[in-house]
């Protein structure tokens, strides 16, 4: 039977093209929740020494509390400061939950469409006209934790091939673990991470749509979550260490 | 064009998902949650592991009895010493091989990690250094961009690839362990011990309670110092634990003062080895006047007299506390 010459031959790369274009709707949701939920992790990693200070703020006026009653007294050992770390990582660990919640789960209802770059202008343009917090925060807090994100996947493959191929082809495994890691910070930023900002911005308008909008009312849209949410963001931008590639 | 795309999304997905498995507690509880359901082993570890950069310190039994008064260098290697005795005799050989010492003792290595301190700018980095390697240290030093000192254990730590966090855990157990051996004394060697550190009957309460530091016994008035530098972090009043200052000295090692009559610093306040931070007093739930001294690990409370060569005078019975 002839083969018809249009077709190119089908090597095991190609194959795999084909395959992994046939299963983008499955991936690329999976790919944009692990993305932000390792920035969420990275960020909520640098805050812990803020959790820290809050913690012990907040064991001081706790003790200053419970104490003053005999009944109630015991409970000033609740919390020691031997335990301490333990809390404010604990707290560390519930913030990045929520914001795991709040940020990476959602991102596996991604729908991927063939006009990304025109449905951001767009839905940026709405969100100049008609803001809300939600508008803004989310998808501001979703590129800083994607960025952090995408830095320390970047670093975890630097390091894991540095070390990793050091023994079998010496310093050169230096050079090509800073080229792979650039490589990857950069194909995730522009592969992935801007889908996350662009679905984060239509979730966010879709929900900001729901509530008749009025501009007295607009900062209040969304605002519990932007509390949670601006923190880490601001701790996200701290632990993108960009530059560090590139030394 | 579209399918080399997808191909490249599809490296960049694994490598999302890679990270997310095995390095964020989200990926742990399914990983976990995983194991359970098709009833295999999980070597997954604690969530809250996943913070401070894995630089989680090892349980000691006890660490290793100072023999004098230790300088901060022999009070590292003493650190370090004791984190060695936690691995096998064959890491053990590895790591000092790597390092070209012969011998384990405390005052070898400590010398060392002197020297790569000097030379790497901060003892972090040396200690790191000492327990991965200079390559590892060098890498994660460029990374962190602490170039000569600055960057704290942690920070170095975020740089290095998941195999290393064992070593990292020794590490910062040598530094923690370092850091207590390094305490100075609050109060003059005379002070008593009025009550030990462990469990006791409580003086006031009656019933058996765990007392987390050592109570010394001391006039009102006199002046409490902080046993090394370090930062305020709290500096409050309340009914139980009276007028107490904590004192965190980095490296998970934190000291608190206890039942003070008036305190002298405030919280953020760096303070430096011996100043006087407060006058001890009896505020508090308290039956005579003293200082309740404590010392906090990473992992809990321990005894600061595990960690000073000389034994202050004891009291055979009685107690002051809590």
């Amino acid at each position: 039977m002839p083969v018809p010459a249009t077709d190119p031959p089908a090597g095991a790369l190609d194959a795999a093209a084909r395959l992994a274009d046939r299963l983008r709707w499955f991936f690329l949701p999976l790919a944009l929740c692990a993305l932000v939920a390792v920035g969420v992790h990275t960020a909520a990693d640098v805050v812990g020494e803020i959790i820290l200070r809050m913690v012990d703020a907040a064991d001081a006026a706790f003790d200053g509390l419970v104490s003053r009653w005999s009944v109630t007294a015991p409970l000033v050992d609740l919390v020691g400061p031997s335990q301490r770390i333990f809390f404010a990582r604990a707290v560390a660990l519930l913030w990045e939950l929520a914001a795991d919640a709040l940020l990476a789960l959602p991102m596996l209802g991604y729908d991927e469409r063939a006009d990304e770059v025109k449905r951001f202008r767009e839905l940026a343009a709405k969100a100049r006209v008609r803001p809300t917090t939600l508008r803004v925060a989310h998808p501001f807090a979703t590129g800083a934790v994607a960025l952090a994100g995408s830095c320390a996947v970047g670093r975890l493959l630097e390091g894991t091939l540095h070390f990793g191929l050091r023994g079998a082809i010496g310093s050169a495994a230096d050079a090509l673990a800073r080229g792979c890691a650039l490589a990857a910070v950069l194909g995730l930023v522009s592969f992935i991470a801007w889908r996350a900002v662009v679905y984060a911005l239509v979730r966010a308008d879709a929900r900001s749509d729901r509530i008749p909008f009025r501009r007295a009312r607009a900062f209040t849209v969304g605002l519990p979550g932007a509390l949670l949410l601006l923190p880490l963001a601001l701790a996200a931008l701290r632990a993108a260490p960009l530059l560090s590639f590139l030394r | 064009m579209r399918r080399a795309r997808s191909l490249a999304d599809l490296v960049l997905a694994a490598l999302c998902l890679w990270a997310a498995w095995y390095h964020t507690p989200p990926g742990a509880l399914l990983r976990t949650a995983f194991a359970r359901l098709f009833g295999a082993r999980s070597a997954t570890p604690p969530l809250l592991s996943y913070y401070g950069a894995g630089a989680r310190t090892f349980q000691l039994a006890e660490p290793l009895p100072p023999r004098a008064v230790l300088s901060p260098g022999a009070a590292l290697g003493l650190g370090a010493q004791s984190a060695l005795e936690r691995t096998s005799p064959a890491d053990r050989a590895q790591v000092l091989a790597r390092a070209g010492l012969r011998s384990g003792s405390a005052d070898a290595l400590g010398d060392w990690i002197g020297r790569e301190a000097q030379r790497q700018g901060s003892r972090e980095a040396a200690v790191l250094s000492l327990f991965c390697g200079e390559e590892a240290a060098r890498f994660a030093r460029e990374r962190s961009g602490s170039g000569r000192g600055g960057a704290s254990l942690e920070e170095l730590a975020r740089q290095l690839p998941p195999l290393y966090a064992d070593r990292v855990a020794l590490a910062a157990t040598a530094l923690t362990l370092g850091t207590a051996y390094a305490l100075g004394w609050p109060l003059p060697d005379s002070a008593q011990v009025t009550s030990p550190f462990g469990v006791r009957a409580h003086p006031l309460l009656g019933a058996r309670r765990f007392h987390s530091g050592i109570d010394l016994g001391i006039p009102v008035g006199t002046p409490v110092r902080a046993a090394a530098e370090g930062i305020v972090r709290r500096a409050s009043d309340d009914r139980v634990s009276g007028r107490l200052v904590l004192v965190d000295h980095g490296s998970g090692v934190s000291t608190v003062y206890c039942h003070n009559d008036a305190l002298l610093v405030a919280p953020g306040e760096v303070v430096t080895r011996g100043q006087v931070i407060a006058l001890s007093g009896n505020s508090g739930l308290s039956t005579g006047p003293h200082l309740h001294y404590q010392l906090d690990l990473p992992r809990g409370p321990a005894d600061p007299l595990l960690f000073r060569a000389a034994r202050p005078p004891q009291l055979a019975s009685g107690g002051t506390e809590p």
